[in-house]
C-alpha cells in the first residue's frame, strides 16, 4: 500500500476540525449519506468510534461494512487515514492541551 | 441467538472473552458489532475449525518486530549520513525500505523508522533523527580520511559529478520527516549507477557524500581560521610589563 490518493494526504496533513465524513480517505458520497444516516456526521465522530475500538484494523473494518456497507478498499483507505491521522496528531493534541499550563514561557 | 440482545453488557463482554475475540469497550455502537462477531464465533464453534491463524500472525507479527529492530539499527545509522558508505550498500537497504513500504499500518509503533507514509509521525520521528544528526556530525572526520585519501585519487570531474549529488542531500537535509520519499528518491539515483560495475563503487563512494562544501575546503577554511587566531594570540600586546605602573 505504497500509494495513497490525495484525499489521504489532505486529510493526515493537518487536524481534521470539523470537517465531515467525506473527507475521509476511502468514503465518497454514497457512504458517507450513510454514515451521517446513522449519526456519525463528522469526522471526529468516525475518529471516536476508531478509538473506541481500539484503533483495531480488523474490529474498524467489520464496523465499517456493517455500518455503511463500505467494501475492502475503502475500509482499508479509510482505516490507514485515520490510522496516520492518529500517528501524527493524536499524541500532539496531547502535547498542546499541557503546552496550555505554560502559556507566558517555561523559563518564568 | 436472539437472546444476545437481551445480555446485559457484562455478559457479552463476558462471551467476547471466552472466545477469545479482542474488543474495546461496548458502547452502543460498538454494540451491534460485538453481537454479531458472538453469533459467528458461536456457529463456528459449533463446527470444528482450529484457527491457529490469529495466533499465528501474531507471532509472525512478533517475529517481524524483532527482525525490525535489528534491520533498523544499521539503516538507520547509515541511512541519513548522507555520505560515503550508505551507498555501498544502497541495494540491501533498498529492498528493506521495500518491505518496510510494504506493511505500515500493522505495526506503526515500533516503526519509528522513515516510511513511506508522506507526513507521518513527525514528532515520534524528528527526534531520533535530529540525534542521528548529531551522530553523524560527529563521525564524518572520523570517516573522512579515507573519502579524503579517495578524492585525492579521484580527479576534478568527480567534484563536478558530486555538484548534482549534493542537490540530492540537500533536500534531504531539510526536511528530515519527508524521509523516506527523499531517501527512496535519493536512493534510486545511486542504484542504477552502482549496478554498472563494481569498479564505479569507489567512484560512487566519494561521489555521493551529501556534502554541501567539499571537505577539504572546511579543513581550509579551519586551518586559516586558526592560524589567524593564533596571529592575532601572539601579536597581542605582551602583557611582560606589569600592567601596574610605579608613580614616581
Amino acid at each position: 500500500m505504497s500509494s495513497t490518493s490525495q484525499k489521504h494526504k489532505e486529510f493526515v496533513a493537518e487536524p481534521m476540525g470539523e470537517k465531515l465524513v467525506n473527507a475521509l480517505a476511502g468514503i465518497g458520497e454514497v457512504l458517507g449519506k450513510r454514515l451521517e444516516e446513522k449519526g456519525f456526521d463528522k469526522a471526529y465522530v468516525v475518529l471516536g468510534q476508531f478509538l473506541v475500538l481500539k484503533k483495531d484494523e480488523e474490529l474498524f473494518r467489520d464496523w465499517l461494512k456493517d455500518t455503511c456497507g463500505a467494501n475492502v478498499k475503502q475500509q482499508g483507505d479509510c482505516y490507514g487515514c485515520l490510522r496516520e491521522w492518529c500517528d501524527s496528531f493524536l499524541l500532539f493534541q496531547f502535547v498542546l492541551c499541557q503546552r496550555k499550563t505554560y502559556q507566558h514561557g517555561p523559563f518564568i | 441467538m436472539a437472546a444476545l440482545r437481551n445480555k446485559s453488557d457484562q455478559e457479552i463482554k463476558d462471551l467476547l472473552n471466552e472466545y477469545g475475540i479482542k474488543h474495546g469497550p461496548l458502547v452502543d455502537t460498538t454494540r451491534p458489532l460485538y453481537e454479531k462477531k458472538l453469533k459467528e464465533a458461536m456457529a463456528k464453534a459449533k463446527v470444528p475449525v482450529t484457527k491457529p491463524s490469529p495466533d499465528r500472525t501474531f507471532y509472525r507479527e512478533d517475529q517481524e518486530e524483532v527482525t525490525y529492530v535489528t534491520y533498523q539499527t544499521p539503516v538507520r545509522s547509515e541511512g541519513p549520513s548522507g555520505d560515503g558508505k550508505p551507498y555501498m550498500r544502497s541495494r540491501p537497504e533498498y529492498s528493506e525500505r521495500d518491505r518496510v513500504d510494504d506493511k505500515p499500518y500493522s505495526r506503526s509503533r515500533p516503526e519509528y523508522s522513515e516510511r513511506d507514509r508522506v507526513d507521518d509521525k513527525p514528532y515520534s520521528r524528528s527526534r531520533p533523527e535530529y540525534s542521528e544528526r548529531d551522530r553523524v556530525d560527529d563521525k564524518p572526520y572520523s570517516r573522512s580520511r579515507p573519502e579524503y585519501s579517495e578524492r585525492d585519487r579521484v580527479d576534478d570531474k568527480l567534484y563536478s559529478r558530486s555538484r548534482p549529488e549534493y542537490s540530492s542531500g540537500r533536500p534531504y537535509v531539510d526536511e528530515p520527516h519527508v524521509y523516506n520519499t527523499l531517501s527512496s528518491s535519493s536512493y534510486s539515483k545511486p542504484t542504477p549507477v552502482v549496478k554498472s560495475g563494481g569498479g564505479v563503487v569507489k567512484k560512487e563512494n566519494t561521489t555521493s557524500s551529501g556534502r554541501l562544501i567539499p571537505l577539504w575546503i572546511q579543513f581550509l577554511v579551519f586551518l586559516i581560521l586558526a592560524g589567524f587566531l593564533y596571529f592575532i594570540f601572539t601579536n597581542m600586546e605582551s602583557a611582560e610589563s606589569s600592567p601596574f605602573n610605579r608613580i614616581q
